[in-house]
């Protein structure tokens, strides 16, 4: 196929090639972004929370009234849960991660770096910013957590809290870890964490009280998402919460939810009438999950509407200007075809043709997606732009640019050669 | 001078026959139906997405109580005592200030009205527990309804003696009172709220700010914020067990830190917010902050070098996000559609006018001048872009009932307005012409004798 031809045509045509070329540009940036963007909202909405989400459900209590000991009233409320037929484990724990709630602290490898940190008055080699979670005894079966290393606590390590109390205010005999939190912390050796102490909390950070870590956990995820890649640091405590607000969790066959989270929270209005306990107070995990992702679905799908959208104007636009050409040039098609040229000839001479506008304009395109990149990574926290999404987006518009031209292209090739006797 | 007729009406050389040309415009879009429903279709498409994301978006960043918080400012300073001074997460000075300092700066009264609060939310009943209710409100130093323009349907705010002498008063809002009592007429009534009885002594209209500006971080996420149903006295409310939604920033080794404690004596937890009317009472209140800051600085109260500064409403809403990334994101989106749509239409039509160019040249060899040409296609085109405004009116009004169908925090924002449909008339003429400007500029500087000649 010679370019030269084509070329020189398109030179008769300037500005309306110009504006398809600047179209495709527009179309490959904004597409190339939007691609981009999705893609961070899915890996947002599928990050694991690190527990058996299709198994559990979580019900929530305020007992204002509850007196000078909370947790004795939420001991009776325990066994109550445990009585539920089809509950399989229950415990009762501080919160869980995408449910609002956040407890967090600073920690450290090793005395040293506490001392760094204080004198720093912020993070240092050797610290790290994690979440702590609390749980009774049970928890971890019931979180569903799974544990790479070590152990689950042991009934003599749990800890009551002192009423009224935050969690993580008191030392605690031994904690467990998340895996990306041990390879925060030891980087050398992140196999090796089990048995190592570390430093948190009040305890850990004021009075230099150590804390070994006896078991290591995949994921336990923050209790909110982040853009960072500390999203994955957590300690969990074998602590029993003792506030008049309390949360429990529960596990249950996944078919059976919805009837045991009714009867869990039926059983527990029995008890106490008088405590207060609204609709979303009991809801199956992938409820709290999906509730707390609800504007990242929303904007995917929007995102995906508008690149949809997007392509399907361009694609519009380029068969409506190859439709134009294709009339404007009825005559000249048929004497080519008069002089020899075939119906594939006449069908690769528009292929070319668009070939080379969305070309140039997949160039300049290229160029206007990492521009706009960089616009959004000012205003809104976003990472760079992967570099192969650039190949991918022109591809989509090269794609597209066929794909558009096919009909038109179609219908040139099928101009008879006796049209070059007509007169127009 | 040469003068044609069109219409029974007669033309000087040079005139704009405005008429003429709209017909014109209307007979070419009948030649090619399929063309002219493409392009009007296509804006259409891009004015509709821009307008529905306009909306939302001048909902959310508009003034959130007009003509009250223009004059609004809110302080903040390193305020940080000894007992949180190793909090890893302190980004910058925040506006939470210790109850003891927010009453000090109050009552030194260096600003024509100033008032302290923090978002609460907790349950009021009847005295007998017949009936009660989740309520939202402001936990208050100071008079809060004249400060915020709260409407008072009945009753008084309290007074300075009864806010002193931690006096069990309150004022509810009508649907509160309505909700409790079974009437607005709420005045005198008694109603619990923690562990005390406190007495209505005034009743509000329904309130909110149109966007939340107070206390943003306990209303994180919820961009449009919640009726204020309560106003109640500081010293009343902790001494009811009345507390704050959150502690606010209490530090390592505070009491309690969960949703309302009431130990909060060693957090910062108040926001502290004047109304300053000229720019040399900002200056006086911003001095006198910098001045209080620093004096509790040099005592070894805050422990840090306190960086006290005042923002206005605006300013403080932008540094807050409180217009949600998302919505900002989507209007930039919309816009970039709007773009692609425009220079989509202006390729389409820059081929559609040029196929014209042996019309141009016969209308410009019979005496049209080149304005004139010019002026004919831009009329053909702002009629297209008027036609796809009205396309656009039901698409926006579609694409804001799909808005409001979703599960995101700012749906209720997305309303149609008269204000919408201007901008929306204004949008698509302007989209029009703009589009249209460089193949009308093409399709008149045709050199009329050579098209002739080629045809």
């Amino acid at each position: 196929m010679h370019l030269a031809p084509i070329v020189a045509t398109l030179r008769h045509h300037k500005l309306t090639a110009a504006l398809l070329a600047l179209q495709v540009a527009l179309a490959c940036a904004i597409v190339t972004n939007a691609l981009f963007l999705i893609a961070q909202r899915v890996d947002r909405v599928l990050v694991p929370s690190g527990l058996d989400e299709s198994a559990l459900s979580i019900i929530e209590v305020n007992d204002l009234d509850a007196g000078a000991n909370p947790l004795s009233v939420h001991q009776t409320d325990l066994a109550a849960l445990k009585a539920v037929p089809g509950v399989e484990a229950v415990a009762i724990v501080s919160h869980v991660p995408f449910a609002g709630s956040q407890h967090g602290t600073g920690v450290c490898a090793n005395l040293d770096a506490v001392h760094a940190a204080i004198k720093a008055r912020g993070l240092v080699a050797g610290c790290a910013t994690a979440d702590l979670y609390a749980g009774g005894p049970g928890a971890l079966p019931t979180f569903g957590l799974r544990l790479v290393a070590g152990r689950a606590f042991t009934a003599d390590e749990y800890a009551l809290d002192d009423p009224g109390k935050s969690i993580g205010s008191h030392a605690v005999p031994a904690v467990i870890v998340s895996r990306a939190l041990a390879q925060r912390l030891f980087p050398q050796h992140p196999d090796q964490a089990v048995g190592r102490t570390i430093y948190f909390g009040e305890s850990g950070l004021f009075h230099g009280q150590g804390t070994p870590i006896v078991g290591v956990v995949e994921h336990l995820h923050r209790a909110n998402i982040s853009n960072d890649d500390k999203y994955d640091q957590s300690l969990l405590l074998p602590e029993v919460p003792n506030t008049g607000n309390a949360v429990f969790a529960l596990r249950s066959e996944p078919g059976e939810q919805a009837r045991v989270i009714k009867q869990a929270k039926a059983s527990l209005l029995k008890l106490r009438p008088q405590r207060q306990m609204s609709a979303d107070s009991a809801r199956s995990y992938a409820d709290i999950r999906a509730a707390y992702f609800k504007g990242d679905r929303t904007m995917i799908g929007l995102l995906l509407a508008a690149t949809l959208g997007l392509l399907f104007v361009t694609a519009l636009g380029i068969a409506g200007l190859a439709g134009f050409w294709v009339q404007q040039r009825n005559r000249t098609i048929g004497i080519r075809r008069a002089i020899g040229a075939t119906r594939r000839d006449i069908l690769r001479y528009f292929q070319a043709e668009n070939f080379l506008i969305v070309s140039v304009g997949v160039v300049l395109g290229v160029a206007l997606a990492v521009l706009l990149n960089a616009v959004l990574m000012q205003h809104y926290e976003l990472p760079r732009l992967p570099i192969w999404y650039l190949p991918v987006g022109a591809a989509t518009l090269w794609l597209l640019g066929q794909l558009a031209v096919w009909a038109p292209a179609r219908r040139a090739a099928a101009v008879p050669p006796v049209v070059a006797t007509r007169s127009v | 001078m040469p003068s044609i007729a069109a219409k029974g009406r007669s033309y000087k050389k040079g005139d704009v026959m405005f008429g003429y040309y709209v017909d014109l415009a209307r007979r070419r879009c009948r030649q090619n139906l399929s063309m002219a429903s493409l392009l009007v279709l296509t804006m259409a498409i891009g004015i509709a997405a821009t307008m529905t994301a306009l909306t939302i978006f001048g909902a959310l960043a508009g003034e959130p109580l007009p003509g009250i918080s223009p004059h609004l400012y809110v302080a903040t300073m390193d305020a940080r005592e000894a007992v949180e001074k190793d909090n890893a997460d302190y980004a910058q000075p925040d506006s939470y200030l210790a109850l003891r300092d927010a009453k000090a700066v109050v009552d030194a009264h260096r600003a024509p009205a100033q008032v302290a609060l923090a978002q609460s939310m907790t349950t009021v009943g009847k005295p007998d527990g017949s009936v009660s209710d989740q309520a939202n409100g402001f936990i208050v130093y100071g008079e809060p309804l004249s400060i915020l323009g709260v409407p008072l349907r009945q009753g008084r705010p309290w007074t300075a003696a009864e806010l002193a002498a931690d006096a069990p008063v309150v004022v509810i809002d009508s649907k509160l009172a309505e909700k409790l009592f079974g009437t607005e007429q709420a005045l005198g009534q008694s109603l619990r709220m923690g562990s005390k009885t406190f007495r209505v002594i005034g009743v509000t209209a329904p309130w909110k700010p149109h966007t939340v500006f107070l206390d943003v971080r306990r209303n994180q996420n919820n961009p449009l914020g919640s009726d204020e149903q309560f106003f109640i006295p500081v010293g009343a409310a902790l001494a009811a067990g009345v507390g704050p939604l959150t502690s606010g920033e209490c530090g390592e080794g505070a009491p309690v830190v969960s949703f309302q404690s009431t130990e909060v004596s060693s957090c910062r937890w108040l926001e502290l917010w004047a109304r300053l009317d000229t720019p040399t009472e900002v200056a006086s209140w911003r001095a006198f902050l910098v001045g209080y800051a620093a004096a509790q600085h040099a005592a070894g109260r805050f422990v840090y070098a306190p960086h006290a500064a005042i923002y206005g409403t605006r300013a403080w809403m932008a540094l807050n996000h409180v217009v949600p990334d998302d919505v900002g994101l989507n209007l930039l989106l919309a816009g970039a559609f709007l773009l692609l749509c425009m220079v989509n239409v202006a390729g389409l039509l820059a081929a559609r006018f040029l196929r014209r160019q042996v019309d141009v040249a016969i209308r410009r060899a019979l005496g049209a001048s080149t304005r004139t040409v010019f002026v004919q296609h831009l009329i053909e085109t702002g009629l297209l872009g008027l036609v796809g405004g009205a396309l656009a009116l039901p698409l926006t009004w579609l694409g804001l009932w799909i808005v409001r169908m979703q599960p995101v925090a700012y749906a209720d924002a997305a309303r149609f307005s008269p204000g919408v449909f201007a901008a929306l008339l204004l949008l698509s003429i302007t989209v029009g012409l703009v589009v249209g400007i460089l193949p009308a500029w093409r399709a008149c500087r045709q050199p009329p004798a050579l098209q002739i000649k080629l045809a």
